[in-house]
């Protein structure tokens, strides 16, 4: 009797103070945002690497960091906690390659800054028995502390992201890791490839600037069209090629941080390379060689196709086909371009109009664009 | 120093958790404590652990009532109104004198436009609560179905001084919420500032001042009233949308930050937040289009003026006023005054 009566005092405090609640219900008043944990796995063959993110105060009430309990977290009492969250984390999130359990360890700790507070970053380690083919994961993190919490989950494998939403109702989930998605990977690097050279327009011009006098020669210090199809095919085969070799080459030793270029400097380079090549079309200093040009620079712009693939990142366990499928995307749209600017110039080539129009003001059209884009690149660019 | 708890964070070592986990009447205030610092500090979290006190109680064979509505309000703070409703009724079968029951499912079902069934739960509520309580539940309702001016005058009747702080915290926000459907902007600017004065915690009162504000460009005072608040989204979006009046730089920061927490709260299928995004959308990205779909999800969930009024504003916008039919056929419907929203239905 006396519990009744306890409790139904305790409601009739709950209906005033209810009512603040009922009007928080018709607005939207609240905010922050709720609580998240971010893990990160990225499979290949039957290892994953990864990390995971829990907010500092979520920590705290995991597995208790506040040592002095003064309310505040420092750098040093989460130092503190780190092995026993490693502990935590460990038997809270579990990986399973086709039902098999995979040893998992969580070793190190950092804070990373998020939007709405400090994050504590763990990486970890885990292997499983075999190859990964179904990947199961279980998240019970933060389990009876905020049941609203959720594990996001980002997976990576043989260039294939998927994402995850854990926890709540929803502990466990299963992803498929198939070895198709390699021939997804390739195609969706190919793509890149192809889509970067044709969007790249100064990596266009400079191949347009050393094609434009591909179908002339030089005598007497006059352009003379060339007699026939043949020479004007081998001078484009051969600038072609030393372009394609030069920046493949420099793009794979950067893809595969073998050689690092600041970003800065590649870019304001390739746009002088732009203004040289297209200067020596209206003042001809080289005639013979251009693809030495095209070789010298072609390894400045492999640099610059290995900053874009950068960013996109190689997917582990399918770094090599991925590359592989970048570059091959970026010589199919090169190729494309050639093909469908050739005949035009080689039919233009006769004409006054090709040889005091298009290689002088054309040239010098591309200068002034490379131009304005060296002077953003080296000058204007901060950071 | 890399965070700091929140005043009334437990300590993990806190042995109130387990004792909640054996005693209703350490769970009970328990919860209510954390749902009260979730509805003052805007912080979700706390709903979080409020659920994680109640989650032993609710997982037995008979809930409690009290348990039930307890845990009813936090899926309504959610925005789960269905799944609220079905809760409350459970408890109210149980305890039909549950004054805080009957309470909470009138405000649920405000939200949900369905205004006859709350104007039933407010009666239910005037056999136990407070003469005012009632009385508020009872105006407010038939402030938005055809009676706004009479209820007005009745609410402003009411004497603050015979009400207890909560409750006449209340009055001033639907007094201003009231006079700004009249039309009566600077009065509604009294009575929500008034209201800040006496309730400065009260975060709806401060959103609707805040809108208020903004609808009349008054940029700079939005930004210092919001001054400090910024770290909750809805208040967050007020700021963007102010920065963006003043065509200040500053917006982008606020911007990237709310663009960040839609995306969790999108991956997570989180819905808190929609009518604050159909209003990023608008605002602050300029996408009508998107910011009409927005609105659109947002109307089959609730239905209060300010869902109507996004939608109205999205779909004008976009030029698709005809995608708002059906809340233009609820306006009709149930005769809902608001000034706000009478040019768009002359518009059809």
């Amino acid at each position: 009797m006396r519990g009744v009566l306890k409790t139904g005092v305790l409601m009739g405090g709950v209906v005033l103070r209810g009512v603040l609640l009922m009007i928080a219900a018709a607005p939207t008043a609240h905010a922050h945002i709720a609580s998240n944990g971010f893990l990160v796995a990225n499979v290949a063959g039957s290892d994953i690497t990864g990390s995971m993110e829990l907010a500092v105060r979520d920590v705290e009430l995991a597995v208790g960091a506040d040592a002095d309990r003064d309310g505040k977290i420092t750098w040093g009492e989460l130092r503190a906690a780190a092995p026993r969250l490693a502990r935590y984390l460990a038997e809270h999130v579990s990986f399973a390659a086709q039902d098999d359990a995979c040893s998992l360890a969580f070793q190190g700790i950092e804070v990373n800054d998020r939007a709405d507070g400090g994050y504590a970053w763990m990486p970890f380690k885990a292997r499983c028995p075999a190859a990964v083919r179904r990947l199961a994961v279980r998240y019970t993190v933060m389990d009876g502390i905020d049941p609203s919490h959720r594990g996001l989950l980002t997976l990576s494998a043989a260039g294939v992201v998927q994402t995850g939403v854990l926890g709540g109702a929803a502990s466990q989930d299963a992803f498929s890791v198939f070895a198709p998605s390699r021939w997804r990977a390739f195609a969706e690097y190919f793509r890149a490839g192809v889509w970067h050279i044709l969007s790249g327009i100064d990596h266009l011009l400079f191949l347009l600037s050393l094609l434009l006098p591909a179908v002339l020669l030089r005598k007497d210090s006059r352009w003379e069209p060339v007699a026939a199809v043949r020479p004007a095919l081998i001078g484009i085969f051969k600038v072609v090629t030393a372009f394609t070799l030069a920046h493949s080459l420099t793009l794979t030793l950067a893809a595969l941080d073998i050689v690092r270029l600041p970003s800065r400097l590649t870019e304001s380079v390739i746009a002088a390379s732009i203004i040289v090549a297209a200067l020596n079309n209206i003042f001809p200093l080289v005639t013979e060689s251009r693809a030495r040009i095209a070789f010298s620079f072609g390894l400045l712009h492999g640099f610059g196709f290995a900053s874009v693939l950068a960013d996109m990142g190689l997917p582990q366990g399918a770094r090599l086909i991925s590359l592989l499928a970048f570059n091959a995307g970026i010589e199919s749209g090169q190729l494309a371009v050639v093909v469908a600017v050739m005949p035009i110039i080689y039919g233009l080539r006769s004409g006054s109009f090709y040889r005091r129009t298009v290689m002088p003001w054309g040239s010098a059209a591309i200068a002034a664009l490379a131009l304005v884009w060296l002077v953003q690149r080296a000058i204007l660019a901060t950071g | 120093m890399l965070a700091e708890l929140p005043a009334g964070a437990r300590h993990s070592s806190d042995p109130s958790r387990e004792l909640a986990a054996t005693r209703l009447d350490v769970a009970l205030p328990l919860a209510q404590f954390d749902i009260s610092r979730a509805r003052t500090t805007g912080d979700l979290r706390f709903l979080g652990y409020a659920e994680a006190i109640l989650a032993p109680w609710m997982h037995r064979t008979t809930v409690a009532p009290q348990v039930l509505i307890l845990n009813a309000t936090i899926l309504q703070s959610r925005h789960a109104f269905d799944a609220a409703l079905a809760e409350l009724d459970q408890a109210l079968e149980a305890r039909p004198d549950d004054a805080q029951g009957w309470l909470t499912r009138a405000t649920v079902l405000r939200v949900l436009g369905r205004y006859d069934e709350a104007m039933a739960s407010c009666e239910h509520l005037a056999r136990t609560a407070d003469p005012a309580i009632t009385s508020l539940c009872r105006q407010s309702l038939r402030g938005l179905t055809g009676h706004l001016k009479d209820a007005y005058a009745v609410i402003a009747s009411l004497s603050p001084q015979d009400l207890v702080p909560e409750v006449r915290a209340w009055r001033y926000s639907e007094l201003g919420e009231m006079a700004e459907r009249l039309g009566n902007d600077p009065a509604a600017e009294l009575w929500f500032r008034d209201g800040l004065h006496m309730a400065p915690a009260d975060l709806y009162m401060r959103l609707a001042c805040a809108d208020l504000l903004l609808r009349h460009g008054r940029a700079v005072e939005t930004l210092q009233l919001l001054q400090g608040y910024e770290s909750m989204e809805p208040m967050l979006l007020r700021v963007a949308i102010a920065h963006r009046q003043l065509h200040d730089a500053a917006s982008t920061q606020a911007e990237a930050l709310l663009t960040n927490a839609f995306e969790v709260e999108q991956r997570r299928g989180d819905a808190v937040h929609r009518r604050e995004q159909a209003r990023f959308l608008l605002d602050v990205d300029q996408a009508p289009t998107a910011a009409l779909a927005a609105a659109l999800e947002n109307w089959r969930v609730q239905r209060e003026p300010d869902d109507i009024l996004i939608l109205l504003r999205a779909a004008h916008a976009a030029h698709q006023l005809q995608a708002a039919a059906d809340a233009l056929e609820f306006l009709k419907r149930s005769g809902l005054e608001d000034v706000r929203l009478d040019a768009y239905r002359s518009a059809t």
